[in-house]
């Protein structure tokens, strides 16, 4: 196991990190706004909103990637691999990150919903001032769990030919002959990865936990 | 003069730094109710655990009906370990219940009674449930045998759950707060039962707040504080003539509440 | 887009045995990752130190790293240490490691949920560990343990797809063969969406169906 080759690894585990992250600061957004839509109360936003997390969890990873794959050049959007590998994981990430924003939205307490009605806030407000922000706080470790997750998912995009770790760790290990050596390395890169951010995710609690009552 | 049915000796209990039971030493006389009172802290609970092996000793000795439990130290200090048949032997002989009951959850009242028969002592299923009703008459709650936990009051739970220790037929009792976690108007029926065990000159060893359960039931007291053991003896002369400050102190509080019994 | 019904009757054997693999591996992955798991989580409960620093580490690694490349790792690794597999046996092997993984965590999990106390009581009347295990813990673990296994078993099913990529003939594999030479691949990745989504959702409500008819049962509320 050369340098060189953990190297080539290494860089190609840059590409895992980033595209783990826009996909889940995508997914995120698109969470939010599945979530704005579950609370409004109105069937017809809630409901498809709902459909759609029910897919995203129901469907493998692999096969919505290979159904976004196809899908987009079908309608006439002919763009990047990544793209398309991009929208995937973001569209996945959404739905779980939706599901577990749910329970971090049923439990804001009522009552500071209420006090918020009372002092005049517009749902709107309500949503983006007191009831986001207290979710957030309550779902933090699921967020760093999906987080870990997206990261390790991401190994799926190298079916489309993307350039990240575990596509990475086959060109080298069929170039190479030398699949334990490479494989496991790649595995090693991972789970530093992984472990990390759990890491970093403990640390955001703690230093929550001292600032919110 | 009979054998002590429990005699503990130069007892320390250590959990990492902190030293909770210091140099314990103490003769638990048979056929009697024995009180262990103090205040939080005093590591009363702690040396009741031990005499239940739930803790083990860091150091010290503890013999219950003349045999050892747990540990036996030998003549020239060193502590050797038991088999674990021959500690589940000992243990056998005393029963335990908890402030928490700590009834199964998953099982009847008659259930929580008669698994032990039926599993450690291997009756049949018929056998051990007969003796099973028998306790639970004897506690009264014949009426709800078939109920589950979550269906009886704490009140109802702690006497199954003597009833329970009870079935094993041992031969000292230790009760470690068992009506603390009790409402007021539930504490009542619990120490009934235990005067009631008492009358039948059951040896029990019981850790409680209830000072005037103590005063009136109790045959010897002892005062724990800060793990060490300041005072033993008779209830006249623990509470007649306080002996000790900071059993003055402890008794005060509750003098102050009302327990005016005492004088 | 077309869409011709008389290709799937005529493929019906062959989706047939893609589906009968992919349940297969999905139902071995989790007896045994049940099985194993439980008994990691026993082990590390009551074997001590080493033990349990062993396996945790094995377990963290194996919860740490993407299911794809412990897949690699020992159907493109294996026949450098004399093991040399098919794919069905490949897949059922890192299946079941990879579940038995995470089943550990959700055993270990209960143990601790079940109260000290009640365990305490039963060595006070004498129950012998293995005794105390059987009749008490495991029983209270159960409704503790349900909801995350049930997610779990989704979870497997939707990892096996995973298995094609080592060419595994499982459903995913077997559909979009199909797909691909009927000129239709994007309405059978569809189709075969479907297909995941259906199971997942029966396995999700059998799974609240058996946590409700437990919970009546146990009367756990205690």
């Amino acid at each position: 196991m050369t340098f060189k080759l953990f190297t080539l690894l290494l860089q190609a585990a840059v590409s895992t990190i980033g595209i783990s992250l826009v996909s889940i600061a995508i997914g995120f957004v698109i969470a939010i706004l599945l979530s704005a839509a579950t609370l409004s109360g109105k069937t017809i936003y809630s409901a498809p909103a709902r459909l759609f997390v029910s897919f995203f969890r129901g469907v493998p990873l692999l096969v919505q990637l290979l159904l976004i794959y196809t899908l987009l050049p079908a309608i006439g959007l002919n763009v990047p691999s990544i793209v398309a590998a991009i929208i995937g994981l973001s569209l996945c990430t959404a739905a779980y990150q939706a599901e577990n924003l749910r329970g971090g939205f049923s439990s804001v307490p009522k009552g500071l919903i209420e006090a918020a009605e009372v002092t005049g806030f517009n749902p709107v407000q309500i949503f983006s001032r007191i009831q986001v922000p207290i979710a957030l706080r309550l779902t933090l470790p699921t967020l760093v769990n999906e987080s870990i997750m997206i990261l390790k998912a991401s190994s799926l995009v190298s079916v489309v030919g993307i350039i990240e770790l575990t596509k990475m760790a086959q060109d080298l290990a069929s170039s190479t002959y030398q699949p334990i050596p490479i494989f496991l390395s790649a595995g090693l890169v991972y789970f530093v990865i992984c472990s990390t951010i759990a890491l970093l995710g403990r640390y955001a609690e703690r230093s929550m936990a001292r600032t919110s009552a | 003069m009979t054998l002590p049915a429990i005699t503990i000796r130069n007892l320390v209990k250590r959990f990492g730094e902190t030293t909770v039971l210091q140099d314990i030493n103490l003769e638990i006389p048979e056929g009697k109710v024995s009180c262990l009172i103090g205040p939080s802290g005093s590591g009363k609970s702690t040396l009741l655990r031990c005499l239940a092996f739930l803790e083990e000793s860091t150091s010290g000795m503890i013999t219950i009906n003349g045999e050892a439990l747990g540990f036996f130290e030998k003549p020239d200090g060193k502590r050797e370990r038991l088999p674990p048949a021959q500690i589940r032997t000992v243990r056998a002989q005393t029963g335990m219940v908890f402030q928490q009951f700590n009834l199964w959850p998953h099982m009847t009242a008659l259930g929580n009674v008669s698994e032990a028969l039926k599993i450690v002592r291997k009756l049949s299923k018929a056998d051990a449930e007969e003796k099973a009703m028998a306790q639970l008459r004897k506690v009264g709650l014949e009426n709800r045998a078939g109920h589950y936990p979550s269906q009886l009051s704490g009140g109802q739970q702690q006497r199954v759950a003597i009833a329970r220790a009870l079935a094993l037929e041992p031969k000292i009792m230790l009760f470690d707060e068992a009506t603390s976690a009790l409402d007021p108007e539930l504490t009542g029926e619990v120490l009934k039962v235990m005067r009631d065990l008492a009358d039948e000159g059951m040896t029990m060893v019981v850790v409680t707040h209830e000072i005037g359960f103590a005063a009136t039931v109790g045959q010897q007291i002892s005062f724990l504080d800060h793990g060490k053991l300041l005072f033993s003896g008779p209830p006249s002369e623990v509470f007649a003539k306080p002996r000790h400050p900071r059993l003055d102190q402890f008794l005060d509080t509750y003098l102050d509440r009302g327990a005016s019994m005492l004088i | 887009m077309m869409f011709n019904p008389q290709v799937i009757i005529e493929k019906l054997p062959e989706l047939g045995s893609g589906l009968f693999v992919t349940l297969l591996l999905w139902i071995a992955g989790i007896a045994g990752g049940v099985v194993i798991g439980f008994l990691v989580a026993t082990a590390r409960r009551f074997g001590g130190f080493a033990t349990n620093a062993v396996l945790g580490s094995v377990v963290e690694v194996l919860r740490g790293t993407p299911f794809l490349i412990q897949i690699f790792l020992l159907y493109y690794g294996g026949p450098f240490v004399g093991l040399m597999l098919d794919p069905i046996p490949c897949g059922l092997i890192g299946l079941t490691v990879y579940s038995a993984a995470y089943y550990s965590e959700i055993f270990r999990a209960g143990f601790a949920a079940v109260p000290v106390g009640h365990v305490e009581a039963a060595g006070c009347l004498g129950m012998t560990r293995l005794q105390t295990i059987r009749r008490i813990q495991i029983p209270e673990m159960a409704l503790i343990v349900l909801p995350p296994a049930v997610n779990l078993s989704v979870i497997l099913l939707k990892e096996s797809a995973v298995l094609s990529i080592i060419t595994v003939p499982e459903l995913t594999a077997t559909v979009s063969a199909i797909g691909s030479q009927q000129y239709a691949y994007l309405e059978a990745i569809f189709i075969l969406a479907v297909v995941y989504w259906a199971l997942v959702e029966l396995t999700d409500r059998l799974g609240r169906a058996a946590e409700h008819r437990l919970s009546r049962l146990r009367f756990l509320k205690a």
